[in-house]
């Protein structure tokens, strides 16, 4: 029987340990306190500033389109941006258009505004879940009661206090898309031109955008679980971000570690065998 | 003994939290090999999402948009609407298929109208961006923009230049433009490892926001942060 090299025995490795040695690393991260400080990307910090530079009162959309299967990356961004608007006392309203992005978004803005002391109707309103989102941005362009006509609450949008002055998108000063899909597309296309967006994308969506951040059509940019730490630590905050980031770059270390180690090991391999 | 009392799924928050890491573990477990219980759960899965995508649409669009305006405020046509939408499953009947064409139809129309809109206030600005970048110091009094601005802006230029090249196929690739054409194919490949490098990042992000769900709400570790 042939007489296995250390590097053939690398390259035929069970995949299982690897995961095995990964699960160890994150749980090690997340467990372990260091604290690693952020450079701020210029992006964040313009996405930051942004919102600063609103005044109390002023009226921001957040488009909320994440669920579950990315709660790891958009949750973070939804809670550290829900609490800047909340910190800053400006009137929002969230809209949804995915299903399940409906009730996530609701539930947590709902906990989030019961700790700021944010009336649901008066400081902030949640209008559901709506199937079209072009159509829709086309419609509040026009007239957001018309559009939308109720909240989540069977409450018409008319009756309500956070609507106040407020007769379509262009008495918005700004919108948040919270998206890990292809919303962004139909904010740049279809909005009030005085209307300004903001991006938080998860990390699979950022890089596409970043021509979009060159030209303008976005003032700012929250990229995934890093961005949204990046954003606590301009709003001084412990959120999720926070406590993913060690996990983040520990985990990032290993697989550039594995993928050297593979290399490294796939040309001993071949050497050996000339 | 609280610890276990605390543990337990005693109460309807903790049966959720219970539920919820095990749908983790089970779906996790192809991990280590193919096996009926995360098939069982993969299914599971699947109808869950297709259900609930259900609830919202009754009650966010078809009550809101079309149930209720017929019933209460008498808007009496729009009964027409949903019906119209539903000749779209005339596509699996063969004698009267044609009647399917008429909602595929007036999608197509709208949608192309829209998609004229958006070209123009989607790439434009891009282009608009792309051509008025400064490729050298306007004047000393230019306060925001430095050398380093600059330099960017050519190796912006540059990179568009040769991604272009490679992509134009009305003639043939020779000398100096086949030589520009697999520059800008080099840096077509950074541009794609950047992308594959950002979805190694949120792919790692989902993993370890499933962990922190298993440690922090199932075990009740206490996670970090500063």
């Amino acid at each position: 029987m042939e007489r296995q090299t250390v590097w053939h025995r690398m390259m035929t490795i069970d995949r299982r340990l690897l995961y095995l040695v990964l699960l160890v690393t994150i749980i090690t991260a997340l467990i372990l306190t260091v604290n690693i400080s952020p450079e701020v990307t210029p992006a964040v910090r313009s996405f930051y500033e942004t919102i600063e530079a609103l005044q109390p009162g002023d009226m921001v959309m957040v488009s909320s389109n994440w669920s579950a299967g990315t709660i790891a990356e958009n949750r973070p961004q939804f809670e550290a941006v829900l609490r800047h608007l909340m910190r800053k006392r400006l009137r929002f309203t969230i809209v949804s258009f995915t299903p399940p992005a409906r009730d996530m978004s609701l539930r947590l803005a709902r906990q989030i505004a019961k700790e700021n002391n944010y009336v649901e109707g008066k400081d902030w309103a949640h209008f559901g879940y709506l199937p079209d989102i072009i159509i829709a941005i086309k419609g509040m362009a026009e007239d957001v009661p018309d559009t939308i006509r109720q909240d989540v609450r069977r409450v018409p949008i008319q009756r309500l206090e956070v609507m106040q002055g407020i007769k379509s998108l262009k008495d918005y000063k700004l919108v948040v898309d919270i998206t890990p899909s292809d919303t962004l597309g139909a904010w740049i296309s279809y909005r009030p031109p005085n209307l300004n967006i903001l991006y938080c994308p998860t990390s699979v969506m950022a890089a596409e955008a970043y021509t979009f951040l060159d030209s303008k059509q976005i003032l700012g940019m929250v990229t995934g679980a890093k961005g949204a730490h990046e954003y606590e630590s301009l709003l001084n905050l412990v959120g999720l971000g926070t406590r993913f980031i060690n996990a983040i770059q520990f985990s990032h270390v290993l697989i550039i570690f594995f993928i050297l180690l593979g290399n490294f090991a796939m040309f001993m391999q071949r050497r050996a065998s000339r | 003994m609280d610890w276990i009392l605390q543990f337990l799924p005693l109460s309807i928050e903790r049966l959720n939290i219970w539920i919820g890491a095990i749908c983790t573990l089970a779906i996790y477990s192809i991990l280590y090999r193919e096996n009926p219980f995360y098939r069982l759960f993969e299914h599971l899965f699947i109808g869950l999402a297709a259900g609930y995508a259900l609830g919202p649409s009754l009650v966010d669009v078809i009550y809101r948009y079309w149930w209720e305006p017929i019933t209460k405020e008498g808007v009496w046509w729009l009964s027409f609407v949903v019906p119209f939408g539903l000749y779209l499953y005339f596509i699996y009947n063969e004698k009267y298929g044609w009647i399917s064409r008429l909602v595929i139809g007036s999608l197509i129309g709208a949608y192309s109208g829209l998609t004229f809109q958006a070209f123009s206030s989607r790439y434009l600005p891009q282009l608009h961006g792309a051509l008025t970048k400064p490729l050298w110091l306007p004047s000393k009094d230019a306060e925001d923009i430095f050398w380093s601005n600059i330099f960017n802006n050519w190796i912006f230029i540059i990179i568009l230049l040769a991604v272009l090249i490679y992509f134009t196929f009305s003639f043939e690739h020779r000398g100096v433009i086949k030589r520009t054409a697999t520059f800008g194919r080099w840096f077509l490949m950074i541009g794609l490892g950047a992308i594959f490098g950002n979805t190694v990042m949120a792919r790692m992000a989902l993993l370890i926001g499933r962990i922190y769900y298993l440690l922090s709400d199932w075990l009740g570790i206490q996670i970090g942060g500063r």
